[in-house]
């Protein structure tokens, strides 16, 4: 499982006026659940789209299953999920998922097959017969889920996929994400919520402003902070918790999120006198444990606050 | 391959299962019957004889010999057609025209029922000389009435100076007896049977539709393209499919549609034509004035040729729409962008009109080498008189090519523009896409 499906090489890419990609390299494994992260505008987008050629990089290259194919050459192998994404609003859906299996190559036959068993396995068998306009944006979303996913794609591409999704639809797919890389295929996915890629991805590459900021193993990058970090839940009294956390003697870093925080320990401060700060102070705790940083606070820590926002100009063509 | 088929089914469905489609597929038909039954019946109502009065202020029988003519005039052909006009003469004696005033006074009054006169014509001795007859009427608005006026007070006046002239009578009579030209096509040395005015008809049809089927099915490839963008599934699609493969089966799926369509009513129309005259008889119509209107018969050839250039001129045209699709975001910025190409198709429709009377001269000739106007005007020659093979293939070929070339630059613009979102592209871009592409 060494093969690399998907190798970035120094790719960037500059539209009018700045740079949305700039020599980022990537390397995905096969078999990998593999997560872009990044800030809105980071060039999360452009880097997919180059990796599927619908962008072509203006300098470096994208290879794919180690091959001089691209992309769109090879689309049979490859499930895209857009972030701009859309159906024919007057479509039927199951005629609809049937056109986007054909449009990959598969026969008439055999992508009614398959999206009908997508359809009943996503519980929106019923809808098959509904235009696509009479759906909610959830169900729009696992229909074109469907239509990624139709023809068996060893690669699969998925940009901001669980974006405006629901709970229960939420774990829906992300079930399917986990199932197509425990099949050896691989997976690459881009998003701005850590929990997601936290809970689903092996490897990750976080970048900002469009340059890669770390990459790796997931558990190597989280293991390169040290078991550092105390996560807390507040039972009661939380405010009382404010002065201990703001003691740069003690704490280093604090996340308040108001009912929990995650904090990093000063440089010297071990576990025990936060707990006993906490515990004078009379703050309730109902969990206390000290653990690996959480991709988040790595997040902010190398993204920092100030690239969490980028400029409006990138955003545009993000 | 598989995959364009795909695409041209979908864009073939799409369309077909739409009210639209159904709605304007059923209305045509209606229309045509529509337009085939009221002259029917319009002719039937103004089948009654129209009030002339001849004012005869020429001397001899110069009047009575006008006023005859008119009265022996009939509609149609045959002893039992209903005759034209009810005339009276007004003998004023010769130059009196006092009366003249108080006639036009009468003339086209709707309320004076009984005692409305249609027109008045004035018979002088002059006219003999100066060859200037005077109508006064409220019917000289209509050319084909006035046409038939003037040929039978012609064949009066005629008649008229021979008999001056002192030529016998029974002469005069024979000489002039009226004629009728009856015309037939000849193609190739055979006769084809259809007559010069339904081949008119036929080339005029043809035209007519061909022009609708490219403004309303071209305008809708170019507007399933930006439907493309603006729901921002084009990304999706050309991850699957290439820019080409999507344009050839628009092009394709959509053409079909407007080719069902055109099936349609031709069959409907044939249809409405063979069964005219059981339609007459059920308006209480004769069937000779059924049988009066020129039916054209088309020859398996003219189809064929009429259905080569019809496909090729969509493909041109539709290419044309695709590409500047292409180049926009919103419907509106596409109907002023695509401008310059329904103008090209109002143009060939209006060159065609302009080669009815000379199909064989050089403009008709350079117009059918020239790809965006041949699918109008080489069909509409071909129907009027034979148009030697290697001129047709010519044609056809030029055309051929002209479609090729179109594709060709469409499929660059199309490849780039498509992806293109928010603003809209200007010609120097699209230049640039046509040679980097």
């Amino acid at each position: 499982m060494t093969d690399i499906v998907v190798a970035v090489d120094h790719i960037t890419k500059r539209f009018a006026g700045h740079t949305a990609v700039n020599a980022l390299s990537l390397q995905v494994p096969a078999g990998a659940v593999f997560g872009l992260l990044g800030p809105n505008g980071a060039g999360k987008s452009t880097t997919i789209r180059m990796i599927m050629h619908i962008l072509e990089p203006d300098e470096g290259k994208v290879t794919l299953f180690g091959g001089p194919r691209t992309g769109r050459e090879l689309s049979a192998r490859i499930g895209f999920l857009p972030e701009e994404r859309g159906l024919y609003p007057r479509m039927e859906v199951l005629e609809h998922l049937i056109f986007l299996g054909e449009a990959k190559g598969l026969r008439r036959r055999d992508a009614r097959a398959r999206a009908l068993r997508w359809l009943d396995r996503l519980g929106i068998a019923d809808w098959g017969r509904r235009k696509v306009q009479e759906l909610s944006k959830g169900m729009q979303q696992k229909a074109q889920f469907i239509g990624t996913l139709l023809h068996d794609p060893d690669l699969v591409l998925l940009d901001e996929p669980f974006s405006g999704l629901d709970p229960v639809n939420l774990q829906v797919m992300k079930e399917v994400v986990v199932e197509i890389a425990r099949s050896g295929r691989t997976v690459l996915f881009s998003t701005h919520i850590m929990e997601q890629a936290e809970q689903m991805c092996e490897r990750i590459a976080i970048i900002a402003r469009g340059e890669k900021v770390v990459d790796g193993r997931l558990v190597d990058i989280k293991a390169e902070g040290g078991v550092r970090h105390v996560f807390l839940s507040f039972a009661h009294d939380a405010a009382k918790a404010v002065p201990v956390l703001a003691d740069r003697s003690l704490v280093g870093r604090a996340d308040d999120s108001g009912a929990t925080a995650e904090v990093e320990l000063a440089v010297g401060a071990n576990p025990d006198r936060l707990l006993r700060a906490l515990m004078d102070a009379g703050v309730g705790l109902s969990r206390f444990e000290v653990a690996e940083p959480s991709l988040q606070s790595i997040f902010l820590a190398k993204v920092g606050q100030q690239a969490a926002t980028a400029p409006a100009l990138e955003r545009a063509h993000a | 391959m598989r995959k364009v088929i795909a695409v041209i089914r979908r864009e073939f469905m799409v369309r077909v299962h739409t009210r639209a489609f159904v709605i304007s597929t059923v209305l045509g038909p209606v229309l045509m019957g529509f337009l085939f039954v009221f002259p029917m019946l319009m002719e039937s109502r103004d089948r009654a004889p129209k009030r002339l009065v001849v004012l005869d202020a020429a001397s001899g029988e110069f009047g009575a010999r006008v006023t005859e003519a008119l009265a022996g005039a009939r509609r149609g052909v045959g002893a039992d057609a209903p005759v034209r006009f009810v005339v009276s003469r007004l003998a004023a004696g010769a130059g009196n025209l006092a009366s003249l005033d108080s006639l036009i006074g009468l003339t086209g009054v709707k309320e004076a029922r009984d005692t409305e006169i249609v027109g008045v014509v004035l018979v002088t001795d002059s006219v003999l000389d100066t060859g200037r007859l005077h109508y006064f009427g409220s019917n000289v608005g209509s050319l084909s009435e006035m046409g038939d006026l003037q040929r039978i007070l012609r064949q009066a006046v005629i008649g008229e100076r021979l008999g001056r002239a002192g030529v016998d009578p029974q002469v005069l009579l024979v000489a002039t007896a009226p004629i009728s030209l009856e015309t037939a096509r000849v193609s190739n040395g055979v006769v084809s049977g259809e007559s010069g005015e339904s081949s008119f008809i036929l080339a005029y049809v043809m035209s007519f539709l061909l022009y609708m089927a490219l403004l309303l099915y071209g305008i809708q490839v170019m507007g399933s393209v930006v439907e493309e963008k603006s729901n921002r599934i084009m990304e999706v699609l050309v991850s699957s499919l290439t820019p080409f493969e999507l344009m050839l089966g628009k092009i394709i799926g959509v053409g079909s549609v407007a080719l069902l369509q055109l099936g349609i009513w031709s069959g409907t129309a044939k249809l409405l034509t063979s069964q005219r005259v059981a339609i007459a008889g059920l308006l209480g119509a004769p069937p000779s004035e059924a049988m009066g209107m020129p039916i054209p018969a088309i020859s398996g050839t003219l189809l064929a040729v009429y259905l080569t250039f019809f496909v090729l001129g969509f493909f041109l045209y539709s290419a044309a729409y695709a590409a500047v699709a292409a180049t926009v975001s919103t419907q509106q910025e596409a109907q002023q962008a695509a401008m310059p190409v329904s103008l090209c198709i109002v143009a060939g429709l209006l060159l065609m009109f302009g080669l009815l009377d000379e199909p064989n001269g050089t403009l008709a000739r350079t117009m059918s080498l020239i790809p965006l106007f041949a699918p109008f005007v080489t069909p509409v020659r071909y129907s009027l008189s034979p148009l030697p093979l290697g001129e047709l293939l010519a044609s056809a070929g030029m055309t051929a090519l002209g479609v090729l070339a179109v594709a060709w630059v469409a499929a660059r613009i199309y490849r780039v523009g498509i992806l293109m979102y928010g603003k809209r592209a200007s010609v120097a871009e699209v230049f640039r896409w046509i040679r980097t592409g």
